[in-house]
């Protein structure tokens, strides 16, 4: 495992376990992020929800560091992130999984900063 | 067999089918991009997804198979927001200018969107994923307009076997198909069937455009511009105006002739008598090869991608390939050096020949440098039958509702137009007939073709027929071979040397012209199915009707070779007639 796997994998046990995340809504969209970047290599190209997903997804947490997100924001990233479930490979179905987690146990992190009208 | 359950419905299909044709089974029909039967089962586009239950992640129906008490769902929420969120993300990296799209309302993409009424909230249509255009001179492509769903590289890759179109997944982030990088099509080895563009479901993949050449003659009044379709336009025509697949030609011909009138077309004939005239001089040049010890077995060289496939991979084989150019050159050049100076009083640069035809690789055929006589080009254009229409429909004319027309010009009654043989499918039977009534006066017998490569059902893995016949006490082996793989295939056998063969007919479509790349697109039936019932509108019904067709006794033909070409392998004959081959280079990678 390479270090930055092992940072990720940390990261993640530290997502799960710890259900109410202290980390502030611009620290996780960060974290979310660079996780997102450091699957960039892995994605081989051929299934579009991973392949437009991820770029889309990454595209869509910039909103949230730019604070012009609004709920259309979330409600785009969620139902990406949920058709992940129809990659084609272990690489888009585990991106999707780690971050339906992520979305789960801190949605009110990522409900909270969004525009709402 | 296996019990399944599809939307609560109990189904007993197969072991090892497919949830897509289990589905199809009970008439539900799962949406696909890039699947396309036995070619291209690969699950890339994720638009098949259907949920299984048991299962955590959807799965691609068209290449998971079914396991005994299955419980399938097709149109569950979660299928279906995945399916639209896949479609949303793929219309964000394509460039939606259809109203200039060469496809022209067959777009599947297109239907798809609609179908799933798509809408974009956070980002919507962009200007494609890559805007770059590859040029070539009887295919080009614009990326910008690529989904990647991959069918072109299954296509060229299995079924014509050119493996000029590959998925470049480096950067897996920008993935992107395209010929060797850099490089137009002609200088890869692109043999420009267009397989790839009848199974583009975007206008990614088209042939190069020659409606504009066309339109500006036609506005030009110096320019006498002279029209020739070949019979498979007659066939299908109909179809892009609302007619059955399988109409028959004696339905459409004289609405066709009619609106080439209408489009405003000076002189229109066909290439029915110019395919005599190859006819003829194929006879001639097998007979002088079976006599003089010439190369056997001698190609027949109609189909120009073939043609190019021999130059750029089996060069040994070039001086097998019969010298005769291709029906509608020969027309072209007969038309500007004999029948308009003659009957015309035309000067050949004053006159432009359009050719018609069900192929992309004619467009290259026309560019090819040895395709002149005097320094004047043997055709000028080449509309594909989607072009044709396409320029119809900008006129306004509706083709069901005009009234039958025969061209009685005389360039048009010169040519024979409106005889309506067909030859395309029959240019080696021709040939022998000819060679037959050539040698010993008889008339030849009935040809038994027996199948030892595909079969008629399965034409998109290529076919070859083969048969034995005797003419004038010599037995013949002959050959015909129609796709890519077949091609192969046969030069396998000729290279083993096991049988000597003396003359094959070769046509890189699967299933002959009538299946070829500028054919109007059908989606939802079978590909061979659709060659039977055009094959049926153009062949069979004239069977019936016609005597079999003597080359020798066409008044056309012979009048031309009595006015101008002399007799079959003259020098007259051999400048406009027949051309020269030589090897080319190309980079595939």
């Amino acid at each position: 495992m390479t270090t930055e796997s092992i940072n990720v994998s940390r990261l993640f046990e530290k997502w799960i376990l710890d259900g109410d995340t202290k980390l502030n809504e611009i620290d996780l969209v960060l974290k979310i992020k660079e996780y997102l970047e450091s699957q960039h290599p892995e994605i081989c190209g051929k299934c579009t929800p991973c392949r437009d997903g991820v770029v889309k997804m990454e595209a869509l947490l910039d909103k949230y560091i730019d604070g012009t997100a609004t709920i259309k924001t979330l409600n785009e990233l969620e139902s990406l992130v949920i058709n992940l479930r129809a990659s084609r490979c272990s690489v888009g179905l585990d991106i999707g999984k780690n971050i339906e987690v992520v979305l789960e146990n801190n949605y009110h992190v990522l409900y909270k900063p969004v525009k709402k009208y | 067999m296996a019990n399944i359950t599809i939307n609560d419905i109990p189904v007993k299909v197969k072991n090892g089918t497919t949830i897509l044709n289990a589905c199809k089974s009970i008439g539900v029909k799962i949406p696909t991009l890039c699947f396309i039967a036995e070619i291209n089962e690969i699950g890339f586009c994720r638009i098949c997804v259907v949920e299984v239950e048991g299962e955590q992640d959807l799965v691609s129906a068209c290449n998971t198979e079914i396991t005994n008490g299955m419980v399938v769902k097709t149109d569950s929420e979660l299928v279906l927001e995945s399916r639209k969120n896949t479609l949303r993300l793929l219309a964000n990296k394509h460039k939606f200018n259809c109203w200039q799209c060469p496809k022209d309302g067959e777009c599947e993409f297109y239907d798809m969107l609609k179908t799933y009424d798509i809408t974009f909230d956070e980002f919507g249509p962009s200007v494609g994923r890559n805007p770059e255009v590859i040029l070539g001179t009887g295919i080009s492509m614009d990326q910008s307009k690529c989904i990647l769903c991959k069918r072109c590289v299954a296509v060229c890759q299995e079924v014509v076997t050119a493996k000029v179109l590959k998925f470049r997944d480096d950067d897996g982030l920008n993935p992107f198909v395209s010929p060797t990088v850099g490089l137009a099509f002609d200088e890869t080895g692109c043999i420009f069937c267009g397989a790839c563009v009848n199974v583009c479901p975007t206008g990614t993949l088209h042939e190069t455009d020659h409606v504009k050449r066309v339109e500006a003659m036609l506005r030009d009044p110096n320019k006498l511009v002279v029209v020739q379709p070949a019979p498979e336009v007659q066939a299908v025509i109909g179809e892009e105006f609302g007619m059955k697949i399988g109409t028959p030609v004696k339905e459409v011909e004289g609405k066709l002739y009619r609106a080439l009138k209408l489009l405003g077309f000076d002189e229109i004939t066909d290439v029915n008598s110019a395919a005599d005239l190859t006819v003829m001089e194929n006879a001639n040049r097998l007979i002088d090869r079976l006599q003089n010890d010439g190369k056997l077995p001698m190609f027949t060289s109609s189909c120009a991608s073939w043609v190019r496939y021999t130059e750029l991979n089996r060069p040994e084989y070039i001086e097998n390939l019969s010298s005769v150019k291709s029906p509608h050159m020969i027309q072209g050049s007969l038309i500007k050096h004999y029948y308009a100076p003659k009957y015309l009083k035309k000067s050949p640069k004053e006159v432009f020949v359009v050719s018609v035809m069900p192929c992309t690789s004619k467009k290259y055929e026309i560019e090819r440098p040895e395709m002149e006589s005097d320094g004047v080009r043997d055709v000028d254009a080449v509309l594909t039958i989607r072009e044709l229409s396409k320029m119809i429909k900008r006129k306004g004319i509706r083709v069901k509702d005009l009234e039958d027309y025969m061209p009685d010009s005389p360039l048009a009654k010169l040519t024979g137009t409106g005889s309506s043989i067909p030859v395309s499918c029959g240019e080696m039977e021709a040939t022998l007939r000819t060679v037959s009534h050539k040698l010993d006066g008889a008339p030849l017998e009935k040809i038994e073709y027996k199948f030892t490569k595909g079969s008629p059902m399965n034409y998109g893995k290529g076919v070859i027929k083969e048969a034995t016949v005797t003419i004038a006490g010599n037995k013949l082996n002959i050959a015909k071979v129609n796709g890519g793989t077949a091609i192969k295939e046969m030069y396998k056998r000729i290279d083993s040397g096991k049988k000597q063969y003396h003359f094959i007919e070769f046509m890189t479509c699967a299933g002959g012209c009538i299946n070829g790349g500028g054919m109007p697109i059908v989606h939802d039936i079978p590909a061979h199915e659709v060659i039977i019932k055009r094959s049926d509108a153009l062949y069979r019904q004239h069977e019936q009707d016609l005597p079999l067709r003597k080359s020798y006794e066409n008044e056309s033909v012979l009048k031309a070779y009595d006015e101008f070409l002399k007799e079959p392998g003259s020098e007259v004959s051999h400048k406009h007639c027949h051309t020269k081959y030589s090897q080319k280079e190309y980079r595939n990678e």
